[in-house]
């Protein structure tokens, strides 16, 4: 049987068992789910559509290549598509060699993001809650997150204390952690 | 509800983001590896990370990157084995470095196969040319050593023949051939001694022999130890069975030259 169901009702969980049995379709029912989050976030962060394209094809051929990377026992697979695409992103932007090891990242999120209309819900929800933060703290949040900064670098930037900084990173963390509670 | 070390708080934060660098970074690492409570927090709050990409939704992909990919795919057709990397199974690694040690052992054996051909090769014409000089010496010896040898002394013309030895000494081996001719014949019970008289030392025996009808003899490497040095070579009449030592003065005698 094909993961590709033609009803959309296939999960994230079979698609990646078709996909771990070398299931084309399976791939590409998955990239129509959620090609679309590993783009926005590449672009967000490398600002560059090119770029943004490169990194979607790498992602998403990482995981034909091996698929026990993602470990669905483990974390939800948009959750974890994000955090590995802002990481690789990130690499790339800072012209490093890929530092992080995908296969060992666990994203925990609360709810579940597998469907278009969860996703709908939450993003209202994480836009409510930015535009509730103070400047200063969604700004410190963004340089961390987006463009890779560490805080030194942005306590420099910004004349900021560094212990407010991480202050300020943590804390926006966890009031969109919040927001969806 | 667990509880997260708050000494460690915000550097689970920064370590989520990558960020976090040096000796901070290895305390971090040092008390994960044994509290629970603190990993489960920086797995959360890399869900809180995944919330703030998903900020960032709206952009789509152009339509071409589904082809490039499937394309992409297509081009590395997997086959339907499923592959865990968290429990990865231990005999393919096992098949491939199997794999690659008899690799490796082809290649040494072919190495010290061909040595050994090689080896072949050279003890063959070693032994071809050891045969051809045992051959030539054997054909040498025979010749000295054949009954139906002619034997033929030249001498001074008008001078009746006389008896005439020669000693052929190869000290290095211990080795020693001696001709004899015109010998006069033996009384009974007797026979010719031959001595290697040493530099220093008493004469050694180096062979009894009695001549045949026309007074020829040969003693052909009687057993001697190697390395003496001779000062000469003498011949006495002694018992049939020999003489530890000569018990009578001796009727040939020569030096080395």
């Amino acid at each position: 049987m094909s993961a590709a169901d033609p009803k959309g009702v296939s999960t994230d969980g079979a698609m990646m068992a078709a996909i771990r049995a070398g299931d084309q379709n399976a791939m590409a029912l998955l990239y129509d789910r959620y090609s679309s989050i590993v783009y926005a976030v590449a672009l967000r962060v490398l600002g560059d559509t090119g770029a943004a394209e490169d990194t979607l094809q790498e992602i998403f051929m990482q995981l034909w290549r091996n698929p026990a990377l993602f470990d669905s026992s483990r974390g939800n697979l948009p959750a974890w598509l994000s955090v590995v695409t802002r990481n690789r992103s990130i690499d790339s932007l800072r012209k490093r060699r890929p530092e992080t090891n995908i296969e060992e990242v666990i994203v925990s999120v609360e709810p579940d993001l597998a469907s278009d209309t969860d996703r709908a819900r939450a993003l209202g929800k994480i836009r409510g809650a930015l535009g509730d933060m103070p400047v200063a703290q969604r700004a410190v949040l963004e340089m961390a997150f987006f463009q890779g900064l560490t805080h030194t670098e942005i306590a420099s930037k910004t004349g900021e204390p560094l212990g407010t900084i991480k202050t300020r990173i943590r804390a926006g963390l966890l009031a969109l952690r919040k927001s969806l509670k | 509800m667990t509880t997260v070390h708050e000494q460690f708080a915000e550097n689970l934060a920064l370590h989520a983001l990558g960020v976090l660098a040096g000796e901070e970074m290895a305390t971090l690492e040092k008390h994960l590896a044994g509290c629970a409570d603190c990993r489960g927090e920086l797995e959360r709050l890399r869900g809180d990370m995944a919330l703030l990409a998903l900020s960032a939704a709206g952009p789509t992909p152009p339509r071409r990157g589904r082809q490039r990919l499937m394309d992409s795919i297509a081009g590395e057709p997997r086959s339907p084995v499923a592959v865990s990397i968290k429990r990865r199974a231990w005999w393919p690694t096992l098949a491939w470095a199997a794999a690659a040690a008899m690799l490796v052992l082809s290649v040494i054996l072919l190495g010290k196969n061909a040595q050994l051909r090689q080896r072949v090769i050279t003890l063959q014409r070693q032994m071809t040319s050891q045969q051809a000089e045992l051959k030539r010496g054997s054909e040498v010896l025979a010749a000295f050593t054949a009954l139906d040898a002619m034997h033929v002394t030249l001498v001074a013309a008008k001078t009746s023949p006389q008896p005439q030895g020669k000693a052929i000494y190869l000290r290095r081996r211990g080795s020693l051939i001696f001709l004899a001719n015109n010998l006069a014949p033996l009384p009974p019970h007797k026979a010719y001694e031959l001595w290697l008289i040493p530099t220093n030392g008493s004469p050694i025996p180096a062979g009894i022999f009695k001549p045949d009808a026309h007074g020829s003899a040969t003693v052909v490497n009687p057993p001697l130890v190697p390395g003496v040095e001779a000062k000469a070579f003498a011949i006495t009449v002694e018992p049939e069975a020999g003489s530890p030592s000569p018990t009578s003065t001796p009727i040939m005698l020569g030096a080395g030259e």
